[in-house]
């Protein structure tokens, strides 16, 4: 072995408020720490986030073997619209083709809808003469003339990147590499994205915008990982960095530097993993989960073991979820993700009175800094969070285990002027008031992937984590009649813990598109051999030899005239075809309800390969250094519910809570996490550590 | 009934999700890019007595034609139906809306005893008749159009009807496409009943269908409460297609909805043309379902669109009308009729609900169907539909490349059409200038262009709003004109807006579809904005002059003085016109 036998492996999630770090050291113990993102250069609160845990642990920097990282750089660029200045070189007649889109609107009936700006404007949209017909022959050669012409009026235009896509490159990319390496060679600062490397799939308007969104990113992604690079290197840290990606794998930030689309949503990635995979070592196979942090929340479910997974996505302001068949409504990322509902609440969401006089909270985010009005940093206005402190649900003296000083009277004198002297309410009214509009909000993320679906909640119980999903997690299962709440361990900075889980993965492809009836055992075994060559070499630049990867082998098949296909997995051996064909087959009787005659088609062969990680997280065998809250074991006052007597609530750690159930009123503080077991409600530990909450008032 | 408000939107979004998960699988099993890629279907759910309760998010102007084919199927097959029966049907004259469009029926049973219908629609290529895609405007009588098929059972209690299928096989021109949508129809249902099942595991039959009709009375009781909060009285509106394409006669399409005390809706097309020999006359069912969905585009977000809203309105079409047209009259463009029927009540409703209701929009896809025989002799139709513009709105722009409201078109793409039929798409793209002014201007039209590569062809466009282009609203102009041409050898021609022509290998088809009406005074449109559009080409320097008396410098900056004192100029002209025109 050549790592170490004291190597820790390190995982960093970076959320919009808080910058969660996880480490875990050889002998499988999880060390945590919680420190304040820093907005205008992320990289610099991990890095010194991650500096101090390891001194403070006795670790060496040149240890670390692995860091593993969650990022919200790809989401929030898009959210903020704060991505490159974009230029987009296309096909002569198809400019429009980004802005055109697949036509369709997301609600019938709705004469009011928006559809969103596209990311590249008409006028950062150029053409060029060439094309390529739909077999691959080319009908008219690229025009270098006119491609240096473009080039050069988009960065006289001051546009910083360029996505390139042409009619039919899925078939022959001949075109565009000649364009690409033109471009290279010219500009040699220029980053440019071509379609066939991002997604060299059929259907222009999907592969475009996919390619638009990932030359929009590339240059935050690259400046980003660049950054976070070097900071590691000036402590002593040379470890390889591997990105959570939005489907829940890991990709070397080498990789995810040139394709920043694919991580795009790799912040809730982390959590959602651990989830699945700790609700497998519990025995729920079904579960909603809910990450509520200081931003935003997210709603996934978990079905059978698995999140809910998708294909493409749209990403849109307000709630971004799948698109499946609706195609409308926001920017189109054709890349496998973890389906998720995203909603602006989040502990440092803002509140205050719009002008019809109603109360809004969130989407706008106090963040880190100033964040929340009681942490005293400049910002008057009150968050969720201040209505927490000011209620005497959250600790009113200090948060993250007394790192973070705070002030209940800011929060006091915020919510009275924003909140409750424009709405006539007193103090404690308003921050019940602030706490219910957010709470509706996230129930709504809830019901997007579950009541929206036809799931009933009420059938699930619900995983909560996040550094708010303790203090909310009841107001919002109440509301959708959900009776049990497990709360994990760790729960504040869980997508940390959840990524030492999950697995290095590399995905390739190859798209075959023909009768499966005409091809041979030997043309499937040539296809595969070229897939296995290509993941191998993926895996052994990321340090894992064959004897350290998993193969798994998939097949998608449709039969003849099919616009989508069914996915059937097999394994590398014996009669490959006769084993997909009978697969298929049944499935898609058991999918369909009906056999067809026609002939099928293989489309596509698929391989992931996965890196297996020498100490991935067992839950089972999960051991913590658990750090101890600010608070001492005690009791406050605390206003649960609007017009209820506020009551006397012991304030406890997670080591006060034993297996047998233990009725609320109660608050658990820990380091990461505040857990709130209200009246009504009981409590109990069970044996992995988590933390159980039931709720009464239902069976 | 005690309805618990969980339980309540629980079924109601767990019904609508069945018929989402339909709709999903007959896209992902369909074989034609009319349904595939265009979407050109519609999936809903109906009570076990036939009153549709769900429906997807798929073809608004299928759905309210529903109940009428449902009626048909049940006077048919009365309780003879059992688990296992599947019903298709495609004739107008039963109910359907042309014979391309054909509905499948699956009675869903669950511990014996019907509970709900699964209903799936879907446009197929081609359904025989004289002409390849079955769609021809020019067409005289219904019996050029096709197969008719009256409900008739495609399955016994599981057993395929053999004779039914060789029959359809042999009078189809592509077989295999119309088996195979035919095929993702069954499927979508089998989808549905499994959906249908769960629920009705999860929270009993009795449960569930008692929330179906108490979703029904909860989509009138908020109909009837909006419409009473309207002005009383009698509203009218008139707008007219171009012609059949058989005479050059004009075709008025006449509306006068009155608003009634009790929260219900009289529409009366009394005055509309009587039906005309070419083939845009609508079935008395689809001129429902048309002004059904145009009531709920101005209703709230949240009625569900179910016989619920139906209820709450009464439409009165005259027979052998243009609206509710005679035995053997040809139905196969009758969408374009559907559009315009849309346009004339949203003109009507702009009277009772002014802040609600944008100017008029492109005026309904435009279909442009190519078809003959590639160089191998096998045959290929493509039957492409082109989307679309709104008309400006009370507080924002009309949105551009959309697909019209009352439908949900996708489009179907270039590397699709091009893989699949010899044909390349030379241009998609927008024309600049083709939008209505107005304070809010309407969307810009787009334009689609063919390269035949076939030997020859058939062409057959349908294509509207040359003539009469879509009106604007509160002093808004119109939208731009509808354009057809082709070029051949280096020479341009003007086609007309219905055509049915051979065209020879390398022909190029153009067709721009017009732009959407303006909404409000094109002068006070804020010169922002205008010059926003200038930079991106969506209108030239020329436009912005003529249409909003803005003037730019030799570089392309804004000439305030000539500006401020050209519209000034132009706009009390306009006013004083408005007052003469008037």
């Amino acid at each position: 072995m050549a790592r170490e036998q004291s190597a820790v492996r390190v995982a960093v999630d970076v959320g919009g408020t808080f910058t969660d770090i996880v480490v875990m050291t050889s002998d499988g113990i999880l060390h945590e720490s919680k420190v304040s993102t820093t907005p205008d250069d992320p990289s610099r609160g991990v890095v010194d986030g991650l500096a101090a845990l390891l001194a403070e642990l006795g670790i060496a920097t040149s240890n670390v073997a692995e860091v593993l990282h969650g990022t919200t750089v790809g989401s929030n660029t898009i959210l903020q619209r704060a991505g490159a200045r974009t230029g987009l070189i296309t096909t002569r007649g198809f400019r429009d083709v980004l802005e055109i889109g697949r036509i369709r609107m997301p609600d019938m009936f709705d004469l009011t809808w928006d559809k969103p700006k596209p990311l590249v404007p008409r006028r950062h949209r150029l053409e060029v003469t060439e094309r390529i017909a739909a077999d691959g022959t080319i009908i008219h050669p690229l025009s270098e003339a006119d491609v240096i012409a473009a080039a050069e009026q988009l960065i006289a235009d001051g546009i910083e990147t360029i996505a390139l896509c042409f009619l039919n490159s899925y078939r022959n990319a001949a075109h565009e590499k000649q364009a690409e390496a033109l471009l290279n060679s010219r500009f040699p600062d220029l980053p440019v994205t071509a379609s066939y490397a991002v997604l060299p799939e059929m259907k222009e308007y999907e592969r475009t915008s996919t390619t638009v969104v990932n030359a929009y990113l590339l240059t935050a992604m690259r400046g980003y990982l660049r950054k976070l690079e070097h900071r590691l290197d000036e402590v002593g840290i040379a470890a390889p960095i591997l990105v959570m990606t939005s489907n829940g794998g890991m990709l070397a930030a080498r990789a995810a530097r040139e394709l920043p689309v694919m991580v795009v949503a790799s912040g809730p990635a982390g959590g959602v993993i651990g989830a699945a995979r700790l609700g497998a070592a519990r025995g729920d196979k079904d579960i909603i989960v809910f990450d509520m942090g200081g931003t935003t929340a997210k709603a996934v479910i978990i079905e059978d073991g698995r999140p809910s997974m998708t294909s493409e996505y749209e990403f849109r302001d307000g709630m971004s979820t799948s698109s499946r068949f609706i195609k409308a409504g926001g920017y189109m990322l054709k890349v496998p993700a973890i389906d998720i509902a995203e909603v602006g609440a989040g502990g440092g969401s803002l509140a205050g009175i719009d002008a019809g006089g109603l109360l809004k909270v969130g989407p706008e985010s106090a963040g880190a800094a100033p964040g929340p009005a009681c942490y005293g940093l400049g910002n008057s206005r009150p968050t969720v969070t201040d209505a927490n402190v000011v209620l005497g649900i959250l600790n009113p003296s200090a948060l993250a285990g007394g790192r973070l000083v705070i002030d209940r009277k800011l929060a006091e004198r915020a919510i009275k002027e924003h909140v409750a002297t424009p709405l006539g309410l007193s103090v404690e009214d308003a921050a019940h008031g602030i706490r219910a509009v957010a709470n509706a909000a996230m129930a709504r993320a809830i019901r997007a992937v579950t009541v929206e679906r036809g799931r009933d909640p009420r059938d699930l119980a619900l995983m909560a984590f996040g550094g708010n999903g303790g203090i909310h997690s009841v107001d919002v299962a109440r509301q959708l009649g959900v009776r049990t709440i497990i709360i994990p361990p760790l729960a504040g900075v869980f997508s940390a813990v959840g990524m030492l889980a999950a697995d290095v993965e590399h995905t390739a492809l190859v798209t075959v598109m023909r009768p499966l009836g005409d091809l041979t055992l030997q043309d499937l075994s040539g296809i595969m051999e070229r897939l296995r060559a290509e993941v191998a070499d993926r895996l052994s630049a990321d340090g894992y030899g064959a004897d350290r990867t998993e193969l798994v082998w998939q097949a998608e098949l449709r039969h003849e005239g099919q616009a989508t296909e069914l996915p059937v997995p097999f394994s590398a051996g014996g009669d490959i075809i006769a084993e997909i064909t009978r697969d298929f087959v049944a499935e898609y009787l058991k999918t369909y309800g009906y056999n067809d005659q026609t002939p099928l088609e293989l489309v596509k062969v698929k391989i992931t390969g996965r890196g297996l990680r020498e100490s991935r997280l067992d839950f089972k065998e999960m051991k913590i250094d658990q750090r101890s809250s600010a608070a001492r074991a005690g009791h406050r006052v605390v206003s649960f519910a609007r017009g209820a007597p506020a009551v006397e609530t012991p304030i406890v750690t997670r080591a006060a809570i034993g297996a047998a159930e233990r009725a609320g009123p109660l608050i658990v503080e820990e380091f990461d996490a505040t857990i709130v077991v209200p009246p009504q409600a009981s409590i109990r530990r069970d044996g992995m550590g988590n933390l159980i909450v039931k709720l009464e008032g239902s069976t | 009934m005690n309805v618990d408000p969980i339980t309540f939107a629980v079924i109601k979004s767990g019904l609508d999700s069945i018929a989402d998960d339909m709709a999903y699988t007959v896209v992902r099993i369909a074989r034609s890019e009319i349904v595939k890629d265009v979407m050109d279907f519609s999936a809903a759910l109906c009570a076990a007595d036939g009153q549709m309760v769900a429906q997807a998010k798929t073809i608004a102007q299928h759905l309210g034609a529903i109940p009428e084919a449902m009626d048909s199927v049940l006077a048919k097959y009365g309780d003879d139906l059992h688990d296992g029966d599947v019903v298709i049907m495609n004739d107008p004259y039963h109910g359907g809306m042309h014979l391309p469009d054909i509905f499948m029926f699956v009675p869903l049973f669950y511990e014996g005893k019907r509970r709900a219908f699964a209903v799936v629609i879907c446009h197929h290529t081609d359904v025989g008749g004289r002409v390849p895609g079955s769609n021809a405007s020019d067409s005289t009588e219904i019996y050029q159009e096709g197969l008719r098929i009256p409900p008739l059972k495609l399955y016994d209690r599981g057993k395929l009807n053999e004779t039914l299928e060789a029959l359809i096989k042999i009078n189809v021109r592509v077989p295999d496409r119309v088996w195979g949508d035919l095929s993702a129809q069954f499927a979508a249902a089998q989808v549905g009943k499994r959906g249908l099942i769960k629920l009705l595991q999860r929270y009993g039959s009795g449960e569930v269908e008692a929330y179906m009709q108490e979703l029904l009375d909860y989509a009138e009781r908020l109909t009837k409460a909006e419409i009473r909060q309207w002005p009383k009285g009698t509203y009218r509106f008139t707008d007219h297609i171009d012609n059949d394409g058989f005479s050059e006669k004009p075709i008025p399409i006449n509306v006068a909805i009155t608003v009634r005390d009790d929260g219900t809706l009289l529409v009366d097309y009394t005055g509309s043309s009587p039906q005309v020999k070419g083939a845009l006359n609508s079935t008395l069912s689809f001129t429902h379902s048309l002004t059904y969905l145009s009531v709920r585009c101005v209703l709230g977000r949240d009625v569900p669109n179910n016989v619920g809203v139906f209820r709450c309105i009464d439409v009165k079409a005259p027979e052998a009308s243009v609206l509710n047209p005679v035995m053997p009259a040809p139905c196969a463009a009758r969408a374009l009729t559907g559009y315009r029927v849309f346009d004339t009540m949203l003109g009507a409703l702009a009277q009772i609900v002014p802040d609600r209701v944008p100017a008029a929009g492109e005026g309904g896809n435009s279909v442009i169907c190519i078809s003959g025989l590639r160089a191998n002799r096998k045959p290929f139709i493509i039957v492409d539909m082109i989307c679309g513009a709104w008309g400006g709105r009370p507080d924002k722009d009309g949105l551009e490349a959309v697909t019209n409201a009352s439908q949900n078109l996708s489009n179907m793409p270039v590397e699709v059409m091009e893989a699949e039929h010899p044909v390349r798409v030379e241009e998609y793209s927008f024309v600049p200038d083709s939008c209505g002014a107005g304070r809010w201007r309407g969307g810009i039209g787009v334009r689609r262009s063919y390269r035949i590569l076939a030997p020859e062809a058939l062409l057959q466009m349908r294509t509207d709003r040359v003539l009469f282009r879509p009106y604007g609203l509160a002093g808004g102009g119109p939208g731009g004109p509808s354009r057809n041409a082709m070029v051949r050898d280096g020479e341009t021609r003007s086609l007309p807006g219905k055509i049915t022509m051979n065209v020879e290998q390398d022909t190029v088809i153009i067709h721009d579809q017009a732009g959407g009406g303006g909404f409000g005074d094109p002068f006070t449109r804020d010169v922002s904005l205008i010059l926003e559009d200038i930079r991106d080409g969506k209108i030239t320097p020329d436009y912005a002059r003529e249409q909003h008396g803005v003037v730019l410098t030799l570089d392309g900056a804004l000439d305030q003085p000539a500006s401020d004192s050209l519209r000034r100029v132009k706009s009390s002209a306009s006013r004083v016109g408005a007052a003469h025109g008037a």
